[in-house]
């Protein structure tokens, strides 16, 4: 575990990319890595946790008992306070059945630094328990991060998941983002991905999920903002392969830029004759109505755009 | 009462189709003011060219004049922060942004912005303070929260384009009273309407037809003129009724 001096360093280099200053005063923390060093680790109740650190990054598994019940989120971050080539961060998390939890992910990069980050996540929601991922990306205007993360996700009979991925602040550099999901009966899968892009930013995105059980549920929604040349591309394809689930595909993208290019794709299968699937999806620039409404009530352009766009992204 | 906005001879035509034929209008500082016609007489298309909104910048001739300034021309932030808003028929949602956020974005300019007070002057209660302003309110709770909106703004004159569509019958006597404490508030108002029996609650009334001002004046015989010339007009001439 490292020094406070070590522990003040870091935080002051997230906290200047956005991060809330908050989690480090109250030390919300539950484990805080940088690049592959553990600076904080801190247990939460009902949680069992492994963490490991290797040569790139850190291998973690995380058990949630069956029935427990957390009123506050387990807080993780996965960040990089200085450049380094590669960090690589692998886990695996099983939340035990009726469980109900909370994980608030940080990922953070600080300003300037150049950096490959590889995730794979294994999810596996037993039957009863729900559980929210909620990831949040944080990196700094002249940051430069090559993003490779893959989550695969199994939701069991009536078990709820619920994974964000939100990328707000500073450029979203290179990012390839594929989630899935197997869902059993009566489960619920929500896939949500909120970013935006700026300059040559690159951002790939994939979600599947695959209704497997009877009366199972899939949501995959996307809200990307791409700004100057930013290459954008929003693969959703949802497979209703069971009596009576239900799927939707929402997809919305704004373009601000003559050098964008953005790309929507969504792919829906259905293999039961009582299943039913839809999708709907929007790309253009910012609703002319809702940025004359902002600017009749004295908002600039700009400041009108930034309203709307924040409030998408959130 | 002195004049706040001047209308003066203004033309307009788009696609080759003359929409407005030399409109005069005169809203006198303080009154509620209602434009009455039926669809097609070029009342949106006016709000529209007073708050700047929809490309309509400035008329092909004429003047439109707010205090002693020129607002031909001007985009719609500069006419805002002169003290003109508009309040659409149909007012456009927004995801993730919460009631309360709204208001306060409305209100940002007023010293004495009151957020709950606002919405309860509209018949909404604070609970609406954490809604978001996106497709989960109806249609009557969304023209509510815009109406609020023109109320946290507290502007010098609000153009109310429609302001009755949506609000079922039951609740027209809360949205009359609300225009009324707009009113009282100091906020002159221009109402856009098609119906006699809203536009009653004006001070005074003009009534539009076929892009031309028919007549000015008391509300109570414009609504009779509206009802006696517009309903025959409109049998007659079903080209008229129709969208603007």
């Amino acid at each position: 575990m490292a020094t406070k001096n070590v522990l003040d360093t870091v935080a002051k280099k997230f906290i200047q990319i956005g991060l809330p200053k908050d989690l480090f005063e109250r030390n919300r923390f539950n484990l805080l890595v940088d690049r592959n060093k553990i600076i904080v680790r801190y247990p939460a109740p009902g949680v069992r946790s492994e963490v490991i650190e290797t040569p790139t990054g850190v291998k973690t598994k995380v058990y949630v008992e069956p029935g427990t019940k957390l009123e506050e989120p387990v807080t993780l971050c996965f960040g990089a306070a200085e450049t380094t080539e590669v960090q690589t961060t692998e886990g695996e998390i099983v939340v035990g059945e009726g469980a109900d939890v909370k994980f608030q992910v940080y990922g953070a990069m600080a300003e300037g630094i150049k950096l490959k980050h590889k995730n794979k996540l294994k999810v596996r929601v037993e039957k009863n328990a729900r559980f929210e991922f909620l990831d949040l990306h944080y990196n700094g205007e002249d940051t430069f991060v090559e993003l490779d993360t893959e989550t695969d996700a199994y939701i069991g009979e009536n078990a709820y998941f619920r994974s964000v991925f939100k990328q707000t602040r500073g450029r979203a550099g290179k990012v390839r983002i594929v989630l899935k999901a197997q869902v059993d009966k009566k489960g619920v899968a929500v896939f949500e991905t909120k970013m935006i892009g700026k300059k040559d930013d690159e951002i790939y995105v994939e979600d599947v999920i695959h209704l497997n059980g009877e009366e199972s549920r899939g949501i995959s929604k996307s809200r990307i903002i791409a700004v100057d040349e930013t290459k954008a591309t929003f693969v959703g394809e949802t497979y209703g392969n069971a009596p009576r689930c239900r799927g939707h595909i929402d997809c919305s993208e704004v373009i601000r830029g003559k050098d964008v290019t953005v790309k929507a794709v969504p792919v829906v299968v259905v293999n039961d004759e009582t299943a039913k699937v839809t999708h709907e999806a929007a790309i253009g620039s910012i609703d002319k109505k809702q940025l004359e409404t902002l600017m009749a009530r004295g908002l600039t352009e700009d400041e009108a755009v930034d309203v709307i766009v924040q409030g998408m992204l959130r | 009462m002195a004049p706040l906005l001047t209308v003066n001879d203004v033309k307009l035509t788009i696609d080759g189709r003359p929409i407005l034929k030399g409109v005069n209008l005169v809203v006198n500082e303080g009154e509620i003011h209602a434009v009455l016609g039926p669809n097609g007489a070029g009342k949106s298309t006016l709000a529209s060219l007073i708050m700047g909104i929809n490309d309509l910048k400035e008329p092909d001739s004429g003047e439109i004049i707010f205090q002693d300034k020129l607002v031909n021309g001007l985009d719609i932030t500069e006419r805002a922060k002169l003290g003109i808003t508009l309040a659409w028929q149909e007012p456009a949602r927004f995801e993730g942004i919460t009631v309360e956020e709204y208001l306060k974005l409305s209100g940002r300019n007023n010293p004495e912005l009151d957020v709950v007070e606002c919405l309860e002057l509209v018949g909404l209660d604070c609970s609406y303070l954490n809604r978001f302003v996106d497709d989960t309110l109806s249609g009557g709770e969304r023209k509510r929260v815009e109406l609020a909106s023109v109320l946290a703004m507290r502007p010098k004159l609000a153009v109310l384009d429609e302001p009755d569509s949506g609000i079922d019958f039951a609740s027209m006597e809360d949205i009359a009273n609300m225009i009324k404490t707009m009113r009282d508030r100091g906020t002159t108002v221009l109402m856009i309407t098609h119906r006699e029996e809203i536009a009653e609650i004006a001070d005074r009334a003009t009534l539009m037809c076929d892009g031309k001002v028919v007549q000015t004046g008391n509300p109570k015989d414009v609504g009779q003129k509206f009802k006696t010339m517009c309903v025959k007009c409109e049998v007659r001439n079903p080209e008229l009724v129709g969208g603007e």
